[in-house]
């Protein structure tokens, strides 16, 4: 393994927080909001449907928290003149960006997977095996989006405003997004700016997947285009002040 | 030989601002060299440069030859910089290892531990360790990789007097050793004690170059000193580079004794307590520093 790979790997780990937030959260979530919603259901059928619904919800709300804060954390390294240390080591600051898009990819696995488990064993959501891989794996590549834009975050801002940008833009993202509830019961405008949001087109590829289907190609592009917008962000505030500059 | 270090006509701008003008310094393997000069004379400056971490708006940098991304890439170059800092969340020992993997060769683990002063701490979480701990931290990491060039920039701003010596000891091993060490200070005493070549920078410009011996020699500085009432009108004296009055002792830094004593006493009747010194390091240094803003030197 790629040793800086492997020390960011270690680093995030070691973050007791962020480990509450990305998982247990979300997964404790699942089971509030599924018998909370789940006991209003008029039959198993209903069930099955808000319990799924609320899974992938909350599998997209983790999914899009572990993300971000894995990558918005760029902005500490900064401050502290770590990235500066590293920028007179051989190490390329290519690679400082690529382990952080892929610490970030890889740390989403885990609120994906233990959420879908809460989902499977604790509300007994019932699909195929097919599907549960297929759920994974579209809100995994998904979350390219959030890293996306945590790098862009965390490139952007300083230290004490990407400390609050981690927990604040995944919330915010979540909830107008129809992740805490669904746009369903939005009123109409609320509606219109949840589409705009892309936390929503997330978890429309998780509810394509979940409903039996292959995820719908607006949701793909949608989350492609915002992918490739926060990137493209990501990559201009870069040029604009290297990583290895201090302040300013 | 390839110079471990050349600087040729650098020049370095922070927006209209020219912090660093025509500077030329050539450093061969193996030397010990002080950067000295006050806070602001362009020492960080030109060791960012040499690092990649500034552009420059003139000029070149060769470490061994290579141009600065490449020597850094290649592993030929160590720093310890100002603004340089530790990861959180890692211990001591992981990053240790993780900078030593990422030279081609790496100095060994427990020569690096006594070298750089870092024993017992390879198990400690980063935010436990105090400012001088942390400075042999950086160090080590300059060292991780056995690079040919070292170059510390301030290494002992946050040591005491003890820790400092020790810092000393550690820079004379490294010299010993074969190392280039380029270290920026502005303590004359530390430049006094490692380099055998100390660069006085002022200005963003070289104003002398040598030994501590021939820099304290190459200035004609002398201080006079005598009792006079506070605010006693000093002005116009000629050869003068600095004055300070320090209770009713009034000190004069002067390029040339005879010359500024003449006019003193042309103008008084005596002197009380009156004391001529050749210069310190410090005082050289000073009348240096004078003479370029004065822009009397070259």
């Amino acid at each position: 393994m790629n040793p800086l790979f492997a020390f960011q790997l270690r680093r995030v780990g070691r973050n007791r927080q962020y480990l509450l937030f990305t998982v247990l959260l979300p997964a404790l979530f699942t089971i509030f909001f599924t018998k909370i919603f789940g006991g209003l259901a008029s039959g198993p059928v209903e069930y099955q449907r808000e319990a799924a619904l609320y899974m992938v919800s909350m599998m997209a709300y983790g999914g899009l928290g572990a993300a971000l804060g894995a990558t918005i954390r760029i902005s500490f390294d900064r401050a502290s003149g770590w990235l500066r240390q590293l920028r007179v080591t051989p190490v390329p600051q290519s690679q400082v960006f690529a382990v952080d898009v892929a610490v970030g990819a890889l740390l989403t696995l885990p609120s994906l997977v233990v959420v879908a488990l809460v989902g499977r064993f604790v509300n007994d959501v019932q699909l195929g095996l097919g599907t549960w891989l297929a759920l994974v794996g579209v809100l995994w590549a998904g979350s390219i989006a959030f890293v996306a834009l945590g790098l862009l975050v965390g490139l952007a801002l300083d230290e004490r405003a990407a400390g609050g940008a981690i927990g604040f833009v995944g919330v915010v993202l979540a909830a107008l997004g129809g992740l805490l509830a669904p746009v369903e019961v939005f009123p109409d405008s609320m509606r219109t700016l949840a589409h705009a949001m892309p936390s929503y087109w997330y978890a429309q590829l998780g509810r394509d997947v979940a409903a039996g289907g292959a995820p719908s190609a607006t949701a793909v592009l949608a989350l492609a285009a915002f992918t490739a917008g926060f990137a493209a962000l990501a990559v201009v505030v870069a040029r604009r002040r290297p990583l290895y500059a201090v302040a300013g | 030989m390839t110079p471990a270090l050349a600087i040729s006509g650098l020049t370095l701008r922070y927006g209209d601002i020219v912090a660093v003008s025509d500077l030329d310094l050539e450093i061969q393997p193996g030397q010990t060299v002080a950067l000295l000069g006050p806070n602001g004379a362009g020492k960080s400056t030109i060791v960012n440069a040499v690092l990649g971490l500034l552009p420059a708006a003139a000029g070149t940098v060769e470490i061994l030859g290579r141009r600065p991304p490449d020597a850094v890439r290649a592993g030929s170059v160590g720093a310890m910089l100002q603004h340089g800092g530790l990861p959180s969340e890692a211990r001591v020992g992981e990053v240790v290892d993780l900078v030593r993997r990422s030279f081609p060769t790496a100095w060994p683990l427990d020569d690096l531990i006594v070298t750089a002063g870092i024993d017992g701490l390879l198990g400690r979480p980063v935010e436990a360790l105090s400012g001088g701990q942390r400075q042999r931290v950086l160090l080590a990491l300059a060292l991780a990789g056995a690079p040919p060039l070292l170059l510390l920039d301030e290494p002992t701003s946050a040591m005491d007097v003890g820790g400092r010596r020790a810092f000393w000891t550690t820079m004379r091993r490294l010299a010993d050793r074969g190392h280039t060490v380029v270290f920026a200070t502005h303590h004359l005493e530390e430049a006094d004690a490692v380099a055998d070549r100390v660069v006085v920078i002022t200005g963003g410009r070289v104003v002398a170059d040598g030994s501590a011996a021939q820099v304290k020699a190459g200035t004609v500085a002398r201080t006079i000193s005598f009792t006079a009432p506070a605010g006693a009108r000093l002005d116009g004296l000629p050869a003068v580079t600095s004055s300070s009055h320090q209770g009713s002792t009034l000190t004069l830094t002067t390029a040339d004794a005879s010359t500024t004593l003449r006019a003193l006493l042309a103008d008084r009747a005596s002197l009380p307590d009156l004391e001529v010194r050749g210069a310190s390091l410090e005082d050289a240094v000073l009348s240096l520093v004078a003479a370029g803003r004065n822009g009397a030197l070259r």
